[in-house]
């Protein structure tokens, strides 16, 4: 499940009113996230969350809700 | 004697001939496929027979390529299949994983290093040290950088975690030794591959449709306008630009970044129609790249398997560890990735020179979108097709004066090129250029003419020919074939020197 924190943080970094994001929701389906600002959103994650990803752990995840997950195990440790 | 039969001649088609691969576009391919087709359609319900006859026609074809150096294509099959096996089942985090990991990936490159820049290394540190190493006789088997990428790949998604090990090791060959996709790519990824592999094989009418209607086009591209232009124009002038006016030369700029696009993109869909009669999809590798109104926007259509190959595995990974940079990492990270890009064309200044460019490129970019858009907003061009139309035009240019040094022979030669066009340009030669060398410009016009047409246009003409009956496409090919022959044999166009 996407939270509505994590969904601001990145619809704040992106510019963006709102777009719908669901789990399997993947980057490339949200206008702006392309490859070169996808570093902005995840180091506004990291700060709004105040977490710290491995390189790896990014790297494997496959869609938005993998990364939702990832700060919900960052979160919980 | 009733057969004049010199079997000899017959022997040096199944055996390795230096510098002869199977191309696609040669008469023993044809009797090749041919071939496998009936043994695939005899062996179609029973899979493992289909697999083998698959790999024994790859390395075969293989073989036919790069002689006894095909065993290295299998031994780096054994290591990364075996390497994968073992990553797949180490857990995450200890330090036996990540080494067997480092090792894999040192193996392969290392092999790749050995073959493709032994020698450029050794002239550079005689360069250096004023030494003289004796440079070594190293043969550069064709193919070895797409199959190392696919090899690399493989293991790095098991790596991240993204890809479980395939079990089989025979269908784990054959996404190694596949020949649609060996000597040239696609660099297809076993995510994708691999599960077609395992599947029941199933090829749907449409599919010959589509696979024919590739062979013809690339046959078309490779052939009739990118070898024809190339052998009559191109390497003339690159052969010596200073004997060129500008114009020709800036013609013959235009003309190889067509020419390299016929070939290359001519080839990839052969590659894909190729693939397509024998039931895989492998994924796609141009999608009309001088339509790019930028230079981000022409490596998402050029060479798509390589630049998102780089991008995934490259400049991903190295985006996240120089994160704290913000920007500047993004420009370093992309300067190194396109620096990869052009060294991975091979062990030369002009390629190394090629990728820098587009790394400058692109980090000029990123530092110039804020104030660009910013600009365009107060001219209100923000979205306009003019605006759409002038970036188009001079990314263009951008790639064609980088191209200027992919083709030279020298960066000092590619220098030439661009002097020549700028100090010496002398527009009255175009008119007698013409006159001289109608076929040239037809072709190119041709060329760049089915290049920019919409995209809705070529959808619609690959539907038409899939929709044809069977021998339609069939006689449909012929033609193509008999035209294609044509300008095989047409043969070198008079040499006429240009003075002015």
């Amino acid at each position: 499940m996407i939270t509505e924190k994590f969904k601001k943080v990145i619809l704040d970094e992106l510019n963006l009113d709102d777009f719908d994001i669901q789990d399997n929701t993947t980057a490339d389906q949200v206008p702006g996230w392309d490859s070169l600002n996808h570093i902005n959103v995840i180091l506004a994650l990291e700060k709004a969350f105040n977490v710290h990803f491995k390189g790896i752990e990014v790297l494997r995840c496959k869609n938005i809700g993998d990364l939702q997950n990832l700060v919900n195990t960052k979160l919980n440790q | 004697m009733l057969f004049n039969i010199d079997f000899s001649k017959i022997l040096q088609l199944f055996t390795y001939q230096e510098g002869d691969p199977l191309l696609f576009s040669t008469s023993f391919f044809i009797f090749f496929f041919f071939t496998l087709l009936l043994f695939y359609r005899i062996f179609a319900y029973k899979k493992n027979l289909r697999i083998f006859t698959l790999i024994i026609f790859s390395l075969f074809f293989y073989y036919k390529a790069v002689g006894g150096y095909f065993l290295i294509l299998i031994i780096m099959t054994i290591v990364n299949y075996y390497s994968g096996q073992i990553l797949g089942s180490l857990k995450e985090g200890i330090s036996k994983r990540r080494f067997l990991f480092v090792l894999t990936i040192v193996a392969n490159l290392g092999v790749l290093g050995y073959f493709k820049y032994t020698n450029f290394f050794i002239q550079i540190i005689n360069n250096i040290g004023s030494g003289n190493i004796d440079a070594l006789d190293i043969f550069l088997p064709i193919g070895i950088s797409f199959y190392t990428f696919k090899g690399l790949s493989y293991i790095i998604d098991i790596y991240i975690g993204t890809f479980q090990p395939v079990k089989s090791f025979r269908d784990f060959s054959l996404y190694m030794f596949f020949f649609a996709d060996l000597l040239i790519g696609p660099i297809d990824r076993a995510s994708k591959l691999l599960p077609q592999i395992q599947r029941e094989i199933n090829v749907p009418r449409e599919n010959i449709g589509r696979g024919t209607y590739l062979i013809m086009s690339g046959l078309f591209k490779k052939i009739v306008i990118a070898d024809f232009i190339g052998l009559n124009f191109v390497d003339r002038v690159f052969g010596d630009p200073t004997r060129f006016t500008g114009v020709e030369n800036l013609l013959a700029s235009y003309a190889y970044t067509l020419q390299i696009y016929c070939d290359f993109s001519g080839y990839t869909d052969m590659a894909i129609g190729v693939a397509l009669l024998l039931g895989f999809n492998i994924m796609d590798n141009f999608n009309a790249p001088f339509k790019a109104t930028s230079i981000g926007d022409f490596w998402r259509r050029w060479h798509i398997s390589l630049s998102s190959w780089l991008l995934d595995y490259l400049f991903a990974p190295l985006q996240m560890k120089l994160r704290n940079l913000r920007m500047y990492g993004n420009a370093i990270a992309l300067f190194i990735t396109f620096f990869a890009i052009g060294f991975w064309h091979g062990s030369n200044w002009t390629f190394i020179l090629f990728g820098s460019l587009h790394g400058l490129y692109m980090v000029v970019s990123i530092f110039l979108k804020k104030p660009k858009t910013q600009l365009f907003k107060k001219l209100k061009l923000s979205d306009t097709k003019l605006l759409k139309f002038s970036q188009g035009v001079i990314t263009f240019h951008l790639v064609v004066f980088a191209f200027i040094f992919f083709r030279a022979f020298s960066i000092e030669s590619g220098w030439d090129v661009v002097s020549q066009i700028f100090a010496f340009f002398q527009a009255g030669v175009f008119m007698q250029f013409v006159n001289a060398y109608p076929m040239i410009i037809i072709l190119m016009v041709i060329g760049y003419v089915l290049h920019f047409l919409p995209e809705a246009w070529e959808k619609w003409t690959e539907n038409f020919v899939v929709k044809m009956p069977v021998v339609v496409q069939a006689l449909l090919l012929t033609a193509i074939i008999l035209l294609v022959v044509q300008f095989k044999f047409a043969g070198l166009q008079p040499n006429i020197y240009f003075q002015f």
